[in-house]
């Protein structure tokens, strides 16, 4: 308490210059209209730019969590706009089926790990089993297809992507006929093949290539890139195209993974013996 | 006692000129006539700091209130009284005297009573014209009126403190 009354009258003066400037400065505010709307817009000015470099701040922090609320709701979007399509095409067939139910369903999924320079190359992406994802599903990115999910843990999954030897796709080329099966091999990850293509198939140089949709992985019409030249083939009945991938293999960021909800009744019709009148295991 | 009187005396006599003559002089448009700080310049060192912040709180306000301008002066003179120790100890040696002085061209000497006076003027009338023009977008305005007022005030002070020492030889 001693010290306390010391220190006040030691800085007596200061308290006393305090308590004047404060008074004056309220009668200064308060009585002079010019003064305080100076006072006040000043005032404003630098409350406004104060929140505008906080929420700049901010702003950049929250980036990361604004791009994964982008990337679900991209991939509802499109979800919405394939489905309405195949909603479109089925009502335009004027096929009345009360039972419609939308076939593809997309799950955006975050990249943790990614190769492009191996013969066999595979991305890991942060969903698995518990996020529905399984094994034989589709994955695509923004540009374009990226691959085939070839094992699945619980949280993860791991993708057998485009640039692997291994791995064939249904391709064909954008509103045409004509398929063909896409290859890669091993070297340059922006470029593949698309190979067995019927030797009458019109191409020009830029055709884009697509997905053909004869399989339960990938719809109809997903990007796989554009034809950038043809190649001679092993067989003269079909001829291959050099294609350039749409997708950025370097750059993969985010991907989808399409589940097809028609898969195991397709997979069930399809392995079915009539004769035998049981799947075939 | 005498001290106090004289202050007194000198505050009441200062306000009523400023607010009776000198308020109503702006000559040439810029300059303004500003004397009753003199009584902040010249209150003896030895007085209270408390006391002559009050002193001075309260001359700004009577003047504020006279020539309507409410806080404005109460602010200068406030920050001015405040200021008036480091600005006399800037020009003067720290001894053991020099907090009895009175500062005036006889205690100080003319060389050095200039230099701290035309500091305590030319700070108030930046004050004041910032108070009052309170936008750095008026930066020249304020300069060109706290300079043509620095300049008048000081010599109306110089005149004010040789009648002083008149008074004080006289009494003498």
């Amino acid at each position: 308490m001693g010290s306390l009354l010391n220190f006040l009258i030691r800085y007596s003066s200061w308290f006393v210059f305090l308590i004047y400037v404060l008074l004056s400065c309220m009668l200064l505010f308060r009585s002079n209209d010019y003064q305080r709307s100076v006072y006040l817009t000043s005032a404003n000015s630098l409350t406004a730019g104060t929140y505008e470099a906080v929420a700049d701040v901010k702003g950049y922090f929250a980036l990361k969590s604004i791009n994964e609320g982008l990337e679900e709701s991209n991939a509802a979007l499109l979800n919405e706009v394939l489905n309405l399509k195949d909603e479109l095409a089925t009502l335009r067939a004027e096929v009345g089926d009360s039972t419609y139910a939308p076939r593809f369903d997309y799950v955006a999924a975050k990249v943790i790990n990614n190769s492009t320079r191996r013969p066999n190359n595979y991305i890991t992406i942060q969903r698995g089993s518990d996020d529905g994802v399984e094994r034989g599903m589709g994955v695509v990115g923004n540009e374009g297809i990226v691959g085939i999910v070839n094992a699945v843990g619980s949280r993860t999954a791991r993708v057998s992507s485009v640039l692997n030897e291994g791995q064939h796709y249904s391709v064909k080329l954008k509103d045409t006929p004509f398929v063909g099966s896409l290859i890669w091999k091993s070297g340059d990850p922006t470029v593949a093949y698309m190979t067995e293509v019927a030797r009458h198939a019109k191409w020009h140089k830029g055709d884009s290539v697509v997905t053909s949709g004869y399989s339960t992985t990938f719809p109809e019409g997903i990007p796989v890139g554009v034809v950038v030249a043809r190649v001679k083939g092993a067989d003269d009945n079909f001829f291959t195209l050099r294609v350039k991938l749409a997708s950025d293999f370097d750059r993969l960021s985010t991907v989808r993974v399409i589940r097809d909800e028609l898969k195991s009744e397709l997979d069930s019709l399809e392995t079915f013996d009539f004769q035998e009148n049981k799947v075939i295991r | 006692m005498k001290t106090a009187l004289q202050l007194i005396v000198l505050s009441v006599v200062l306000v009523l000129i400023q607010l009776l003559i000198c308020n109503n002089i702006v000559l040439f448009n810029v300059a303004i006539p500003i004397v009753f700080i003199y009584v902040i310049i010249w209150a003896p060192l030895w007085l209270n700091q408390s006391l002559l912040l009050t002193i001075a709180f309260l001359l700004g306000l009577i003047v504020d209130i006279g020539s309507d301008t409410p806080g404005m002066n109460a602010l200068a003179c406030t920050l001015l009284a405040m200021l008036k120790r480091p600005v006399f100890y800037a020009y003067m040696e720290h001894d053991d005297h020099s907090d009895e002085i009175t500062p005036s061209l006889s205690s100080m000497g003319v060389w050095d009573y200039c230099k701290y006076l035309l500091t305590m003027v030319a700070i108030y009338c930046i004050l004041i014209f910032s108070i009052e023009y309170f936008s750095f977008a008026d930066v020249k305005e304020i300069a060109i009126m706290a300079g043509y007022s620095t300049a008048m005030t000081f010599l109306l002070l110089i005149g004010i403190d040789s009648l002083m020492k008149g008074k004080r030889e006289k009494r003498l």
